[in-house]
């Protein structure tokens, strides 16, 4: 059972080894199936972007309410 | 024609009183000739992209400098008293060429003692170098007169002039840089024709929205 | 500006690109790969951005030709809603160039003017800003912004034609029109401007009417 973990790790170290000196490129996860992760970041960033500007929006308004609500 | 004349009694003004003072002239002088000294100290000798690039640089800020005093300078009671005397109109538009003769004056000064620290680089087209330099410092004295007279409108307008003129003019920086370089290198001239009429353009599309904007400041 | 029909179709029109944007079927190309399908929400920010700004410019005009507080309230909003495009725009633009160019800012000549260009508008916010006068700085923002407008477009649809770009469509790269834009494509990605555009101009709808009701209570 030792040796073949041993050998499977040895396997694997050098099969990473291998992948290693292959692909020079960094980072490969977001390289990963055609890179879709890339529109992925970049739809969030939009998302985020316009959700944290919705936010202050809204407390532009809560301020306003309140103000409003004093005044009646 | 009453407008011409207004120019020009405007463009004598002018012209008077720097002479009188020589403020912007010598001031500028100065500080080229320094700038340049400096920069001959620290590099001694430069490669044909820095030659370039700091030509510019120096001629940027000389020409802030000098153009940013054409409105800024103005008194209060003086601007009331050109107000009920000329048109705007007559105004920017001296302005504008006092200023543009001022800087073709100031970029030649600048660029024959550039020349005479730093050698021109080697296969240079003098001719079209001074034509950028010429059409360059026209393009700056449109842009920043009338920056000028927007900076000067809101009470402080040293720095506000810098951060408002930079932006607009970078565009024409590029092309400018791209110009010069063409010359530098001494390509072909007719390379060069697409930037020179892009400036033209430029200047003119500058000119004309000045001159119909300038009648709305101007009021109060 | 207070009808519901065509925020629904903004919102019909962003959901339907962001479903066929993303499965849809997208040419096949080296070093995009699948990341050609960001054209479809990265672009959209650039038209929503510069329709935006036509806006402000637009009212800007207005407000000098007739001195109403009202139209520079809607300059400044639409300038403001602008900018929020604007910077999505920039930092999509960078993430996607970090996996495809190699940098997050690889000085690219369209990337550099877009930030020129949200520059001018800061500029144009601190400028406002440094004038205390309401009347005096309606008018003179106005001037700054009608003034910087022709400086706007020279910079972003003139100047990156005549540099080389990695953009497609411009010093040697080709369009996308030319090969990659194909009918497909177009199908998603002209009601995806649109979508955006709409929603633009919902967000700045939104922002004047914050600034009225609190102009009015002031």
């Amino acid at each position: 059972m030792k040796k073949l973990l041993s050998i499977l790790l040895l396997l694997f170290t050098s099969l990473t080894l291998f992948a290693q000196n292959n692909d020079i490129e960094m980072a490969d996860q977001l390289r990963n199936n055609g890179k879709i992760y890339i529109v992925v970041i970049c739809i969030v960033i939009i998302l985020a972007g316009l959700l944290f500007y919705l936010f202050s929006l809204d407390k532009r308004l809560k301020l306003l309410e309140k103000k409003s609500d004093r005044k009646n | 024609m009453q407008l011409a004349q207004q120019v020009k009694h405007l463009i004598k003004k002018e012209v008077v009183l720097e002479w009188r003072s020589k403020y912007a002239l010598n001031g500028v002088l100065l500080y080229v000739v320094s700038t340049v000294f400096v920069c001959y100290m620290s590099f001694l000798s430069i490669e044909k992209l820095t030659w370039n690039a700091l030509f510019w640089i120096i001629m940027l800020f000389a020409s802030i400098n000098a153009i940013a005093k054409s409105f800024l300078q103005e008194s209060k009671g003086r601007q009331l008293y050109i107000y009920t005397l000329v048109s705007p109109t007559a105004l920017i538009l001296a302005k504008t060429i006092y200023n543009s003769l001022l800087m073709i004056i100031l970029t030649v000064i600048a660029l024959l003692f550039y020349t005479l620290v730093f050698d021109f680089p080697k296969d240079t087209d003098i001719l079209m170098y001074f034509v950028a330099a010429i059409l360059g410092s026209l393009s700056f004295s449109t842009i920043f007169t009338m920056v000028s007279a927007i900076a000067s409108k809101t009470g402080n307008g040293g720095m506000l002039m810098a951060i408002l003129s930079f932006p607009i003019i970078i565009p024409v920086l590029i092309v400018l840089i791209k110009f010069a370089k063409n010359a530098v290198d001494g390509l072909d001239r007719a390379v060069s024709l697409d930037e020179i009429g892009l400036l033209g353009v430029i200047n003119v599309l500058v000119m004309t929205v000045a001159l119909l904007l300038f009648p709305y400041l101007w009021r109060d | 500006m207070y009808k519901t029909w065509w925020k629904i179709l903004a919102a019909a029109l962003v959901v339907y690109t962001a479903i066929a944007g993303l499965l849809l079927e997208v040419p096949r190309l080296a070093i995009l790969n699948e990341t050609i399908r960001n054209l479809y929400f990265h672009v959209p920010m650039w038209f929503a951005m510069v329709v935006l700004f036509t806006i402000s410019v637009w009212y800007s005009v207005k407000s000098l030709g007739t001195q109403k507080e009202e139209y520079d309230i809607k300059a400044v909003e639409s300038a403001n809603a602008g900018i929020i495009f604007g910077v999505l725009g920039i930092v999509t633009g960078a993430v996607w160039a970090k996996f495809t160019w190699g940098q997050f800012w690889s000085f690219d000549p369209k990337q550099n003017f877009a930030a020129i260009s949200l520059l001018l508008y800061f500029a144009y916010f601190i400028l406002r800003n440094a004038i205390d006068e309401e009347q005096k700085r309606a008018k003179i923002a106005a001037i700054y912004n009608i003034f910087a407008f022709p400086m706007m477009v020279v910079l972003l649809f003139v100047l990156p034609r005549l540099q080389d770009s990695l953009h497609p469509g411009n010093g040697g790269n080709p369009g996308f029109n030319s090969y990659d834009l194909d009918s497909r494509m177009r199908m998603v990605f002209y009601p995806a401007c649109l979508g955006w555009i709409i929603i633009g101009y919902w967000i700045y709808t939104l922002r004047l009417r914050i600034k009225t009701i609190e102009n009015s209570q002031l």
